[in-house]
């Protein structure tokens, strides 16, 4: 939910203050007035000092680290690493007979998922939010009701879904009994190689809907009202104002929108990694990069594989940028 | 729209908007079922009994018991764990609070060179996917035997909120007016004094926000303290449900009870301050 925000209003909320403060101490001049800048100076390094040394050691440390990692190989034990240049990136790439091809599935399936889940999201929270908002009654309620699985997103609720997902579980029994039985999967939705990657898939949907309605509904209340009753004195029905006059309004809520599941689908893998096993199961059909790099790095106990999870972590880092920059420039093109 | 745009001219009129408004109904109540589903399988799953579990397609537990649920709380730990997992979310809201509340104060109202670049570097870090800083992070922390302690999470989950939070407390203390700390310091009040008693209660509400917004996510982390965390003494509550998963056959009805133990406090937690979570969220895109 965070990406949007610092790439679009950072710099400007951050421009604000500055230069409505300019003006106080150039006007006052002289040696008092240096002598308060430096002081304030002073005072603001000392309070920036401890987030500068966290993010020194955690941040700016750990990302150096990574880097000089990825041009290496080494298995965590061993006294020194192996330098190898531009290697694991070649052979995660292409070179490699083992693993380029498990980059390859990965991206594929993390294609499908940065396609899947932002359109779906966008697809559901848009008209949810229009519901809501014309609903008076229980909107408050029916919002926690909606706002739960984002609040609880974690391990425990992909539990609960690989329960209710199960061969015997209750969404085969529900379907079972409303006639459908021939959707039910006698594997378990997330037994069966088809039907696996999307049901992972629409849980990720499930869980990032909150948000995305939160945003539409921010987004329609603050819609001047004099432009819905135009649209309305123009003749145009309830669907046609929301298609023809809401959707292009709300156009920015959506780029946000697309843009943060588009992050998470890229580099989140925590669904996969509870529902479906560190290797993808079933036999790799749900495997994505982020997952590939966690078990590359975590899960290969003494393969020498640390500098290949740390180059996969970058190619992931590179594409991120590229997306963040795309959507930069996307956004200033239609502003 | 309905509702205004058909001033009763038939009768047939009303009778559409009253449709109308049922279907609206029908489809919020829909999507809140689907929205409520897991959960209420996770309550039904917690009630049954090892007997029960062997039809895990029926709703209502034949049998129901609260045992599993005592005894998860009991005897598997929980409690335990509980208490790890408050102490590691609290001791994260709190360096949150106090190192970014320091840093976006001297963003937000003081000038200094190099602001601006320092700035734009935490926010930058937004972008670096968590599973590229994952691997040096626990790297580091074996070397400096920080790895599989409470303080361990804590620092690195600190500072991979600094991004928002510092962009959330920024804009904050910018928007507090700046004729408040002329007047201050004319008084004779110092920059820590013009902080503590100026600043910081005019900005309480995003305070409260950043709050909700790295309690709920440290609450329920997961990829960083599975791979820190191996004695069963510094378990989180995510980590416990883990380890009872890897116990052989999944018993889905202890499962169940673990992750209600999980969700219960955030939820509550959720319900008591959604006002400012969700301000803080929109605040968050906004800007």
């Amino acid at each position: 939910m965070t990406t949007a925000s610092p790439s679009t209003t950072g710099p400007a909320a951050l421009a604000g203050p500055a230069a409505a403060g300019e003006a106080t101490p150039t006007g006052r001049g002289g040696s008092a007035g240096r002598r308060r800048r430096v002081r304030e100076a002073v005072t603001a390094y000392a309070f920036t000092a401890p987030a500068v040394l966290l993010f020194a050691a955690f941040g700016l440390y750990s990302l150096g680290y990574g880097l000089a990692l990825s041009g290496a190989t080494w298995n965590g034990f061993s006294p020194h690493w192996t330098w190898v240049g531009l290697d694991n990136y070649l052979d995660l790439l292409y070179r490699d007979p083992v693993y380029a091809p498990i980059v390859r599935s990965a991206a594929w399936h993390t294609l499908a998922v940065m396609i899947a889940v932002p359109l779906l999201v966008v697809a559901i929270s848009f008209p949810l939010a229009v519901l809501l908002n014309s609903a008076r009654r229980l909107r408050t309620l029916m919002r926690t009701v909606y706002f739960l699985p984002f609040v609880t997103s974690g391990i425990a609720v992909y539990l609960a879904w690989q329960y209710v997902l199960q061969p015997n579980g209750a969404v085969n029994a529900l379907l079972r009994a409303c006639g459908l039985g021939t959707l039910a999967q006698p594997q378990g939705f997330l037994g069966n190689p088809d039907t696996a990657l999307p049901t992972v898939i629409v849980v990720m949907v499930w869980t990032a809907v909150p948000v995305g309605t939160l945003l539409y509904l921010t987004g329609l209340q603050s819609l001047d009202p004099c432009m819905l009753e135009a649209a309305a004195l123009d003749g145009a029905g309830w669907w046609r104002t929301n298609r023809s006059v809401v959707w292009p309004l709300l156009r920015p809520i959506t780029a946000a929108t697309v843009l943060l599941n588009l992050r998470e689908a890229l580099q989140g893998f925590q669904t996969f990694l509870v529902m479906t096993g560190g290797e993808g199961a079933p036999g790799g059909h749900t495997d994505v990069l982020g997952l590939a790099s966690y078990r590359l790095a975590f899960l290969e106990q003494l393969q020498p594989t640390l500098g290949l999870a740390s180059a996969l972590g970058w190619l992931l880092f590179a594409v991120a940028v590229l997306l963040a920059l795309l959507n930069l420039r996307a956004l200033r093109s239609t502003a | 729209m309905t509702a205004t745009g058909a001033p009763a001219r038939r009768p047939t009129a009303r009778t559409r908007t009253a449709l109308a408004r049922t279907v609206v109904y029908a489809l919020l109540a829909g999507y809140a079922v689907v929205s409520l589903f897991p959960f209420a399988w996770m309550v039904s799953g917690s009630l049954k009994t090892d007997r029960d579990m062997l039809d895990p397609g029926a709703f209502l537990p034949a049998h129901p018991t609260v045992h599993v649920l005592a005894d998860t709380w009991r005897e598997l730990d929980f409690f335990g764990y509980f208490l790890n997992s408050l102490k590691v979310t609290g001791l994260t809201v709190l360096g949150v609070l106090v190192v970014y509340s320091l840093a976006s104060y001297a963003f937000g109202v003081l000038r200094f060179p190099g602001r601006t670049l320092l700035y734009r570097f935490f926010v930058a870090l937004l972008f670096v996917p968590s599973v590229t800083m994952l691997l040096p992070v626990v790297l580091l922390e074996s070397e400096y035997n920080l790895l599989g302690t409470h303080l361990g999470l804590v620092l690195p989950l600190v500072n991979g909120t600094a991004p928002l939070s510092i962009l959330l407390l920024t804009t904050a203390f910018a928007g507090v007016p700046r004729e408040l700390r002329e007047a201050a310091m004319m008084d004779g009040a110092g920059e820590a004094r013009v902080f503590w008693s100026v600043y910081l209660p005019a900005v309480r509400p995003a305070l409260v926000t950043v709050a909700m917004l790295t309690a709920i996510p440290t609450w329920n982390e997961y990829l960083l303290s599975r791979v820190s965390l191996d004695r069963p003494g510094t378990f989180t509550l995510p980590i416990a449900l883990q380890n009872l998963t890897n116990s052989g056959v999944p018993q889905y009805n202890v499962l169940m009870a673990g992750a209600l133990i999980v969700v219960v406090p955030v939820i509550i937690l959720f319900c008591c301050l959604q006002r400012y979570f969700v301000n803080g969220l929109v605040g968050a895109v906004k800007g």
